[in-house]
C-alpha cells in the first residue's frame, strides 16, 4: 500500500510500484483530466507537478514518487495561475481537439511559476516539450503572454 | 544457507558437507538454486537469450571485428543444447573453453573469467540450467573471415592467454575482498569489457579495468583511479550503482552495463555488492583521458546563449521534459545527467549510443526508460543534439559531426 500526496489529499493505493503514475492517477483514482499520448515521455499529455514542477506521468513509475507533492489539472481550478491562464484559453480560443490542453497548461503553470516574465523564446522552449497535432501553438504562446503580463 | 554453502565453495573451506547433501532431493534444490544465484552472478543470460526468446536457448549474434558469433542453447535439450553433457564436459567448457566435441570455443564466451570458478560453482551452475526445461532451438552457424574460422587456432590461443587456474584468496586481505574479487574476476568477469584487449583480442593485463570500447560502446574505466575511475566515488554510491543502475551524480548504467544490471547485479545480495565494491575500491589506478565532469550549478531554465542552437532546441523538445534545463533530471534520478562522463566525453560516444539505441533498465521501483531517436533524429540533428549536451551539462567542446553520426548508425559500431 503507497501513500500519494494528490492534490493535497493524501491517498493511500494499492498498485505495484512499478505502475507508472499515469495509471495510477486515471485508472485507480479516476481523475482523467490527465491524458495518455505517447506513453514514451514526449508528447506532454500527461504531464502533471511534481513539487511543482511539470513532470510527465506516463514514465514515472508509481514507486519513485516518494514524498512528492503531485498536482494534476483537477487541482487548477483553485490554482491562482492556474486559473488565470484556464481565463486566458479562453479568451484567446486556444483549444481545438482539446486532448493535449491539460498537458499544455500544466506545463504553462510551471513555466509561469519559475519564470513570471518569459520572453517569446524562453516560452517557446519552455513549452517545446507539449505537442500538439491541431497546431495551437500561437494562441498558446499568446494566452501564456496574456497572463505573463499581466 | 544459499550464501554461506557459496562461501564454502568459494574458499574451499568445507568442501565435503557439500558433496554429502548434493546426493539427496531436498539438497538438490538447494544446490539448483546455488547455481541459479550463480549463473546470475555470471550474468550467462545477457548472451544466452534473444530478445523475445527463450531464456538460455541462445542464438544471440555477437559482432566481432572478425565476423559474427552466435550464443549457443545450454538449455538441456539432448539434441540441439546440452542435455547430454557430463559433468566433466561442462567444467572443461567453463574452465578451458573446450566443447565435448573436443572444439574451441571463442573468448566471447568469457571462459577466460570464469576458468577461476572453482568445480562446485561451476556444477551448481549446471544443476540449475539441467533444472530448467529443454528448449529445442539450433544452434545458429558462426559467420567469420579466415583464418578465424580455423577453431584449432584457439588452442595455441590458449597457450598464450589462458590461465588454466583456480581462484586462490589472498590471506593477506580480507574475506570481504576475496569474495569481491571473485565475483569480479570470475563468474562477474568484468574484465572480459573493461579491459583493453591487444591485437590477438586478449584482455590486457597491464592495463587490468582499465576501461575499454565494446559493440560502441565505452565500458568505462573502473579502477580506484581518482580521476579516471571510480576511485573518488563513495562506496554506497558505488554499491547503489551496481545494485540499481544509478548513482545520481556519478553514474548510470546504460547499453551492454544496463543489461548486466537487468540480468545480474540487481538480483545479488547486498554482502556481494558491498564485496564487489570493497575490491574495486583496490584495483590499481590506471589513468584515462576522460573523467567525470567538474562539479558544477546550471540554471534550471534555457541557456539564453548556445553554440548549438539547434541542439538546444532538440533538447527543448524532446529531453528537457525528463533531463531537466539543470541535468537534475525531473522524473527520477535516472534521468540526472550531472556528474556522468558520458556527457563530458567529447567523442559522445556513449551519448550517441543512447541516443540511437535508448535504455531499459529495471530499478528497485519499476522500469525506467529512455525512448530511441534513431528514426527521429537526422544526422546533422544528432550531431548538434549531442554537441549542445556536451557543451552545457559537460563544459566539454563535442566533436560529433553529422558524417560520424551517419557511421555510428550501423548497430554496435
Amino acid at each position: 500500500m503507497l501513500t500519494l500526496s494528490i492534490n493535497g489529499a493524501d491517498l493511500q493505493v494499492d498498485v505495484p510500484e512499478d505502475m507508472p503514475l499515469l495509471w495510477v492517477l486515471r485508472d485507480v483514482l479516476g481523475l482523467t483530466g490527465t491524458k495518455y499520448g505517447c506513453g514514451i515521455a514526449q508528447c506532454g499529455a500527461c504531464t502533471v507537478h511534481l513539487d511543482g514542477v511539470a513532470a510527465r506521468a506516463c514514465v514515472l513509475p508509481v514507486g519513485s514518487v516518494g514524498q512528492r507533492k503531485v498536482v494534476t489539472i483537477e487541482a487548477m481550478k483553485e490554482h491562482p495561475l492556474g486559473q488565470r491562464l484556464q481565463q486566458a484559453w479562453l479568451e484567446d480560443e486556444v483549444v481545438q481537439c482539446g486532448y493535449c490542453q491539460p498537458g499544455q497548461i500544466m506545463s504553462a503553470v510551471a513555466l509561469l511559476a519559475q519564470n513570471p516574465a518569459p520572453d517569446d523564446q524562453a516560452i517557446d522552449l519552455g513549452m517545446a516539450g507539449n505537442l500538439c497535432r491541431c497546431c495551437t501553438y500561437t494562441r498558446i504562446r499568446s494566452a501564456i503572454k496574456r497572463v505573463a503580463q499581466a | 544457507m544459499n550464501l554461506r554453502t557459496c562461501l564454502r565453495g568459494v574458499f574451499g573451506l568445507s568442501l565435503l558437507p557439500l558433496a554429502a547433501v548434493a546426493q539427496t532431493a531436498p539438497a538438490d534444490q538447494t544446490l539448483i538454486e546455488r547455481g541459479e544465484y550463480l549463473a546470475r552472478a555470471g550474468d550467462c543470460l545477457a548472451c544466452h537469450v534473444v530478445e523475445g526468446g527463450r531464456p538460455y536457448a541462445g542464438g544471440l549474434p555477437i559482432e566481432m571485428p572478425f565476423g559474427t558469433l552466435y550464443s549457443t542453447n545450454i538449455t538441456p535439450d539432448k539434441e540441439t543444447g546440452i542435455g547430454n553433457w557430463s559433468d566433466d564436459d561442462f567444467v572443461k567448457a567453463m574452465q578451458q573453453g573446450v566443447g565435448p566435441d573436443g572444439q574451441h570455443y571463442y573468448p566471447a564466451f568469457p571462459y577466460t573469467s570464469f576458468t577461476l570458478m572453482p568445480r562446485e560453482d561451476i556444477l551448481a551452475i549446471k544443476a540449475y540450467l539441467f533444472s530448467l526445461e529443454p528448449v529445442r532451438q539450433q544452434n545458429p552457424e558462426n559467420d567469420l573471415r579466415f583464418p578465424f574460422d580455423q577453431r584449432w587456432g584457439m588452442a595455441l590461443w590458449n597457450l598464450l592467454f589462458l590461465d588454466d587456474e583456480r581462484f586462490e584468496p589472498d590471506p593477506a586481505q580480507s574475506e570481504q575482498w576475496n569474495r569481491g574479487r571473485y565475483l569480479v574476476e570470475g563468474p562477474g568477469h568484468c574484465a572480459e569489457c573493461h579491459s583493453p584487449r591487444n591485437l590477438f583480442q586478449a584482455r590486457s593485463g597491464s592495463k587490468h579495468l582499465a576501461g575499454a570500447e565494446i559493440q560502441g560502446w565505452n565500458a568505462w574505466n573502473i579502477t580506484a583511479d581518482e580521476e579516471a575511475g571510480i576511485g573518488a566515488w563513495p562506496d554506497e554510491a558505488l554499491a547503489r550503482y551496481l545494485r540499481t543502475g544509478v548513482a545520481e551524480g556519478y553514474g548510470v548504467a546504460g547499453g551492454p552495463m544496463a543489461e548486466v544490471v537487468n540480468h545480474s547485479l540487481r538480483h545479488l545480495t547486498e554482502a556481494d555488492i558491498d564485496a564487489m565494491v570493497v575490491y574495486l575500491k583496490t584495483v590499481e589506478p590506471q589513468p584515462a583521458d576522460i573523467g567525470r565532469p567538474a562539479p558544477r550549478e546550471l540554471a534550471a531554465e534555457v541557456p539564453a546563449e548556445t553554440a548549438h542552437p539547434l541542439g538546444r532546441k532538440l533538447f527543448a523538445d524532446a529531453c528537457a521534459s525528463c533531463h531537466q534545463w539543470d541535468g537534475s533530471g525531473r522524473q527520477t534520478p535516472y534521468a540526472a545527467l550531472r556528474g556522468l562522463r558520458t556527457v563530458h566525453d567529447a567523442d559522445g560516444r556513449n551519448l550517441l549510443r543512447i541516443l540511437l539505441d535508448g535504455g531499459h533498465l529495471e530499478g528497485p521501483d519499476g522500469h525506467h526508460l529512455m525512448p530511441a531517436f534513431n528514426r527521429h533524429f537526422d544526422d546533422r540533428e544528432l550531431s548538434d543534439l549531442g554537441n549542445f549536451v556536451l557543451s552545457h551539462f559537460g563544459a566539454t567542446e563535442g566533436r560529433l559531426t553529422p558524417e560520424g553520426v551517419a557511421e555510428r548508425r550501423k548497430p554496435g559500431s
